[in-house]
């Protein structure tokens, strides 16, 4: 059966630069899951390597990961959830730049995990943990934060939680 | 989550990534929470100060009330987050999410669908208290012509005599409201686009309700009495506490099928029975009028599969469906019932030959259902996964 298909539609090969200079050989089917990927290919900018300037070795290679597990010619919808379930259990660090790369090449999906997987980081979280986790340094006086809690109390209040989990 | 995992996440960043990525994904971040959490990051940094106050997609859900305990603090609370939103909030609101359906409190939001109607809400979604009093809507929610998607939950419908209907409005779910029958149908049929229905309302209306949407996709009906007009694009039909009607109060399944010729997707949860054709002659059926070749997936839900009678309904049913891929049966077994010894006969010839998967929950090795299952993996050359 697969033989027979191949036969009929010729598979397309790109490669894929990373922002290190490492390159990745993937299926055109695969890659144009990327809508960025997919203009470049039907503008005729595919013939040769495609840098991917914004895009460390690390992230690409996660980002491939990803793509080819959701490609639409392998695997079953438990194993996709799985996949994503574990996927998001990355550490905050490579979400964020799989997020970021995500933005860049235009992966829908891929920017909605990651950012339900950053939220899932914030919510319920107190300000002070939420600073820790994503390393922000807050710029405001005591007095400044007393004026911002004083005017949505309401967003302050209730079991709010310090770890950094 | 395992220790090595555990230590990972809990590593913290060395620059601050998240308060430099581009503006739209900070939004999507913040879209994915409630919205006290949204609020929260304006105390973060600088930066951080007024982002709360552009997101197009609120939500407020029960989570604001975790620390209120009696009634009168909740809506004195929700009146100043409602006042908050129209002070601090700037540009258009597209999505809008309330979700209270446990919550005791007497809403008052006529204030706050009078804001999203000038904002240029899109996607409107209230589960209002279900317990106590509903809420009437506004006039005002009539006037939100540029509604793709309207979810409503525990509230009374009357919209003004010269509403004519939504013209965007694909999507359309109502749970648990209060509304007439005439009101519900001219509802339905005032939206041309309409592509997704979902009707749960459990008291009986006074009369049959007629769906009139032809360019429908999917409809989920938890309702009495329904009489459902030729859509012929239909490809998802759930139904469920079902007394059918064609119009003239009499049961054609064949006629009712005739409609739907390009269905996937068949659910059943709580019908009364799978009788679709009458028995001729004291002797049970095991072929119906008709075939259905685009199903690919049934589910059958909530029905007792415990005399032989139904089980053949439900064999001639799948019949009917030469390209089912995807079974799912779940029984309920609270109907007591005189066993039976014979076997369910007329279907040696029958095979399912694109069946893959079979999920089967509740069964308790009753003879009917026992056949059942043995005729299943009998006739079932390509499954895969049970």
């Amino acid at each position: 059966m697969a033989e027979a298909s191949s036969s009929i539609t010729e598979k397309f090969f790109l490669t894929l630069k990373s922002s290190d200079g490492d390159e990745f050989v993937l299926e055109e089917s695969i890659a144009i899951q990327s809508i960025t990927i997919k203009n470049m290919v039907e503008d005729g900018c595919s013939s040769s390597v495609i840098p991917l300037s914004k895009v460390d070795t690390e992230t690409l290679i996660k980002v491939i990961e990803y793509m080819k597990m959701h490609s639409s010619t392998s695997s079953n919808e438990e194993e996709i959830e799985n996949f994503d379930k574990k996927f998001v259990s990355n550490s905050i660090n490579t979400i964020l730049n799989i997020l970021e790369a995500a933005n860049f090449l235009d992966i829908n999906n891929l920017l909605e995990l990651c950012a339900e997987a950053v939220a899932n980081r914030i919510k319920n979280k107190t300000p002070e943990a939420v600073r820790k986790i994503f390393n922000i340094t807050s710029d405001f006086t005591p007095e400044e934060e007393a004026e911002i809690r004083n005017e949505t109390p309401w967003a302050f209040e209730g079991n709010l939680d310090h770890s950094l989990d | 989550m395992s220790p090595n995992l555990k230590k990972q996440c809990r590593q913290t960043l060395t620059t601050d990534v998240l308060s430099n990525l581009p503006e739209n994904v900070i939004d999507d971040i913040l879209m994915c929470l409630p919205f006290q959490d949204v609020a929260r990051t304006s105390i973060l940094s600088k930066k951080w100060r007024y982002i709360w106050c552009r997101l197009p997609k609120l939500m407020l859900d029960e989570t604001l009330w975790t620390t209120q305990k009696d009634l009168r603090s909740h809506n004195i609370y929700f009146t100043k987050i409602i006042f908050n939103i129209f002070t601090f909030h700037s540009g258009p609101i597209t999505t809008f999410t309330l979700c209270i359906p446990h919550s005791g409190m007497c809403t008052k939001i006529d204030n706050l669908i009078y804001f999203l109607f000038r904002n240029g809400i899109e996607h409107l979604f209230l589960r209002l208290p279900t317990k106590g009093k509903p809420y009437k809507l506004p006039s005002s929610l009539f006037t939100c012509l540029h509604l793709k998607h309207l979810i409503l939950e525990g509230c009374i419908i009357l919209p003004p005599p010269s509403f004519k209907g939504f013209d965007k409005l694909t999507s359309l779910e109502l749970r648990g409201v209060k509304i007439s029958s005439e009101l519900l149908e001219s509802l339905i049929s005032g939206c041309p686009l309409l592509e997704h229905l979902a009707l749960k309302i459990s008291y009986t209306l006074r009369n049959v309700i007629e769906i009139n949407a032809p360019n429908l996709k999917s409809f989920d009906g938890n309702i009495r009495s329904l009489c459902l007009k030729p859509i012929p694009l239909l490809e998802k039909l759930s139904l469920a506490h079902w007394g059918w009607y064609d119009g003239a109060n009499k049961f054609c399944i064949t006629k009712f099928f005739e409609f739907f010729s390009a269905l996937k997707h068949l659910h059943f949860s709580n019908i009364i029975t799978l009788k679709f054709v009458p028995a001729v002659a004291g002797e049970l059926p095991t072929r119906l009028p008709f075939q259905l070749n685009h199903v690919k997936r049934l589910y059958l839900f909530g029905h007792c599969l415990c005399k032989l009678c139904e089980v053949s309904y439900a064999l001639c049913l799948m019949r009917s469906m030469p390209y089912l891929q995807y079974l799912e049966i779940e029984v309920n077994n609270s109907v007591v019932v005189a066993p039976e010894s014979h076997e369910v006969e007329g279907f040696s010839d029958l095979t399912f030959d694109h069946l893959m998967e079979i999920k089967l929950d509740g069964f308790i090795g009753r003879n009917p259902q026992m056949q059942l299952i043995k005729l299943l993996l009998a006739k079932s050359p390509v499954l895969v996964r049970e």
